[in-house]
């Protein structure tokens, strides 16, 4: 009580100093903008009405509006783009359960005091008893969330990078644990146990191992709202409000050390002063309104920093590409050899399958791949049924491509070849298909460009192709803006030279000029 | 004794009856040009006897054994054709285009298939072209090269649908004299021609097709001076005013 009063005093006598930066401008524009990613229990979650988000987090948010006498508005998005809302002005906080780390201090982020205590804890499918401590982990293979302090405490706990399971939401990784693919889970403990009730195999191992402070996060030089942010937060812990919003989230009870602890902890956010008191009523400002995101800048330093994940990330890619391409490309042609079969009944089935995957998308065939199979028995480590379903996708895609270079060759050749006694399969081999080379040789390029792609999708099933690699350096402060545009330009410099090749290809082809080298490539075969 | 029999052969596309039964003998060595108006059936007849059309009903026997779709790739090693639109293989040299069959179809080692294909070329005067992609070669050099192709799998009966009636008038010639060098080799033929010339030089035979029925079947001199049908007539007179 007696610090209730003591803020309220606080409170009124800053009123009479008056303005402060930020938290002026929020208060002109009439609304906080918090960002978030609503898949984190219990912290978040899209709300059961189907409208909004609700969790803990979001009802202290609304309480922070409030305070500062204005609405909230959510910006609710992937993890992987949160924390990059704070630099780019996109929004004034993150409420997503994140941990304050020294780490994240040292890239410009400001952190209110701990709201949250929190730590790591270790999921494993229910009595195995091979998994009973953190350090038992060490030769196990986990999934945690990418780029969350989950990963950074299986990191430093020894797990090797390629026993890393990374995912972006952390249900993937509860579940590729039900599917025996990661031995364990270890993600933040309030999540976890809120999200196993959905997952009746799996139990929690043991207290948290990791003690977290969770905080709410704002860019640098906004240490005038990060006061404001503190204050209420110091409010709320002691009124009742805190102790409401915990046990309708948490379910637990709001104990005295509890209490204790989060005081204990007060000073292990960013260091950013006594808050200043509010306005009576702010003046509006209409100038003040979206904040234009003028922190464009290319971060050489952090460029070169990133530049051997990136690269690793680009190698993934091309290996991803190549391997589906060879795959795709021998599927396509089967499929549309046996869509031209002199076997009727055989037809429908190279149909059938075109159609059922040219008629779903690619990223919910490598969800079905990767984490429906396993119910039937039928388990692929990530890198394998990313390939499949890259390879199963191209296959369908090119099929119709070679099918429609097939049907633009003058059924004449074929009969010519069909009266010289040859039959369907050697006339297709000798005669059809050397010059359907040609003819599909740039569409097929353009679908290597498109393959080349669409590998960024495979990221979901944990591949950290260069894509997710982007992702993953920028989700953590690492300037968005340098990594993203870097990924761009690395994507544009795999994919230009084939896009040239197209083009010299269909200069060269378009006409009906016949080359020498078809004959070396028939001679050869 | 006959090499092929054509009996009640009928042909239909869908309600277009194409040919109303045909009854047929060509013997050993005989040359028949078959002669008719566009759309007589003379290239349906054709394309029934190797069975790149098959037959609605009838039957075509060939070399004494009926022509089915059973064992259709070993028939088709016996009887040659040669297209109105040459259909040489544009991905392949003339010599390729020779060769291709005997190699891939009869498995015949390379060497000895390129000796017997540069032969073949000489015979139709084109050994100079071996090397040459269709592309590079005119109308009546690509249809030689066809010929060539065909023979080279040594065939019993040769079948011409209409082969010089892409060419440019001049190029005709140069077509007809190996079709006649062949014909005086005693290889059995059949050629669907509007060339009269063609017909009454060096046919042995001359069958008139009309409407998808064989209205008339002689020795030249007997259909083309002295034609005993009043349509038959018709035709001639259209085809020699031209």
């Amino acid at each position: 009580m007696a610090r209730r009063l003591l803020t309220l005093f606080l409170l009124l006598a800053a009123a009479l100093v008056g303005a402060q930066g930020t938290v002026d401008a929020i208060r002109a524009r009439g609304e906080l903008v918090i960002a978030t990613d609503a898949t984190y229990k219990p912290f978040e979650t899209k709300a059961k009405s189907g409208e909004g988000i609700e969790g803990f987090d979001v009802e202290v948010g609304a309480e922070l509006a409030r305070a500062l006498g204005v609405k909230v508005r959510w910006i609710d998005q992937e993890w992987s783009g949160v924390l990059g809302s704070l630099e780019s002005g996109k929004a004034d906080l993150v409420m997503a359960g994140v941990t304050i780390t020294e780490e994240r201090k040292r890239k410009g982020y400001l952190y209110s005091r701990p709201y949250f205590l929190s730590g790591q804890a270790i999921a494993r499918r229910k009595g195995d008893g091979r998994i009973g401590k953190p350090e038992d982990l060490r030769d196990k293979t986990v999934s945690v969330q990418a780029e969350t302090t989950g990963q950074f405490a299986v990191e430093k706990l020894g797990v090797p990078k390629e026993r890393q399971i990374r995912f972006d939401g952390i249900q993937e990784g509860l579940l590729d644990v039900v599917n025996r693919k990661a031995d364990a889970c270890v993600g933040d403990e309030p999540t976890i146990k809120a999200y196993l009730s959905s997952y009746p195999d799996l139990e929690l191992v043991g207290p948290a191992f990791v003690k977290e402070n969770l905080g709410i996060v704002a860019w640098k030089g906004h240490q005038d709202l990060v006061a404001q942010v503190n204050a209420i937060l110091a409010e709320m812990m002691v009124d009742g409000r805190y102790a409401r919003f915990y046990e309708r989230w948490i379910g637990d009870r709001y104990t005295a050390s509890i209490v204790a602890g989060l005081e204990a902890q007060k000073d292990a956010g960013s260091p950013v002063g006594e808050a200043k008191a509010l306005d009576e009523a702010p003046a509006s400002r209409a100038d003040s309104a979206p904040r234009s995101s003028s922190t464009f800048a290319f971060r050489g330093d952090i460029l070169r920093a990133a530049l051997p994940r990136l690269f690793q990330g680009a190698v993934l890619t091309l290996e991803l590409t190549a391997l589906s391409l060879v795959f795709g490309v021998a599927g396509g042609l089967a499929l549309a050899l046996l869509r031209l079969s002199p076997l009727r009944a055989l037809r429908p089935l190279a149909v059938v399958y075109v159609e059922i995957v040219r008629g779903t998308p690619l990223l919910m065939q490598i969800y079905v791949i990767y984490f429906v199979l396993p119910a039937v028995g039928i388990g692929l480590p990530s890198f394998a049924a990313g390939v499949l379903a890259l390879s199963l996708n191209a296959a369908a895609y090119s099929s119709e491509i070679f099918r429609a270079g097939i049907e633009s060759i003058d059924p004449g050749q074929m009969e010519a070849a069909r009266s010289l006694g040859l039959d369907h399969a050697k006339a297709m081999r000798w005669v059809i298909l050397p010059q359907t080379v040609r003819r599909v040789l740039p569409p097929l390029t353009n679908e290597a460009v498109a393959l080349l792609k669409d590998s960024s999708l495979v990221s979901v099933v944990a591949l950290a192709e260069l894509m997710r690699a982007g992702k993953e350096i920028a989700t953590d402060g690492g300037s968005p803006t340098t990594i993203y545009l870097s990924v761009a330009l690395i994507y544009l410099a795999m994919t230009l030279p084939l896009t040239w090749l197209v083009r010299r290809l269909e200069a060269r082809w378009g006409s009906a000029r016949p080359r020498r080298a078809l004959q070396a490539q028939e001679g050869a075969a | 004794m006959s090499i092929l029999s054509v009996q009640g052969l009928v042909k239909r596309f869908g309600a277009n009856e194409v040919l109303k039964g045909i009854d047929l003998e060509v013997g050993e060595g005989e040359v028949v040009a078959l002669i008719g108006a566009s759309g007589s059936g003379k290239s349906t007849l054709l394309r029934c006897v190797n069975r790149l059309e098959e037959p609605t009903e009838g039957t075509v026997a060939f070399q004494g054994r009926t022509v089915g779709a059973e064992g259709i790739d070993e028939v088709r090693r016996h009887i040659g054709m040669v297209f109105q639109r040459f259909n040489l293989f544009p991905h392949l040299t003339a010599l390729g285009n020779v060769t291709l069959a005997p190699r891939k179809a009869l498995g015949r080692p390379e060497a000895e298939v390129e000796r017997e294909g540069r032969v073949l070329l000489a015979q139709v005067q084109l050994d100079a072209k071996a090397d040459a992609f269709p592309i590079e070669l005119s109308g009546g050099q690509q249809q030689r090269v066809a010929i060539a192709r065909a023979l080279a799998m040594k065939p019993a009966m040769m079948l011409f649908d209409e082969p010089t009636s892409a060419l440019d008038p001049e190029l005709v010639g140069e077509v007809l004299e190996v079709m006649q060098a062949l014909a005086k080799s005693g290889m059995t033929m059949i050629v669907a021609t509007h060339e009269m010339g063609f017909a009454r030089d060096v046919a042995s035979r001359v069958v008139f097709l009309e409407k998808g029925r064989i209205l008339e079947d002689g020795p030249p001199s007997q259909v083309l001076e002295d034609p005993r049908e009043a349509r038959t007539r018709e035709f001639l007179a259209r085809v020699l005013r031209r």
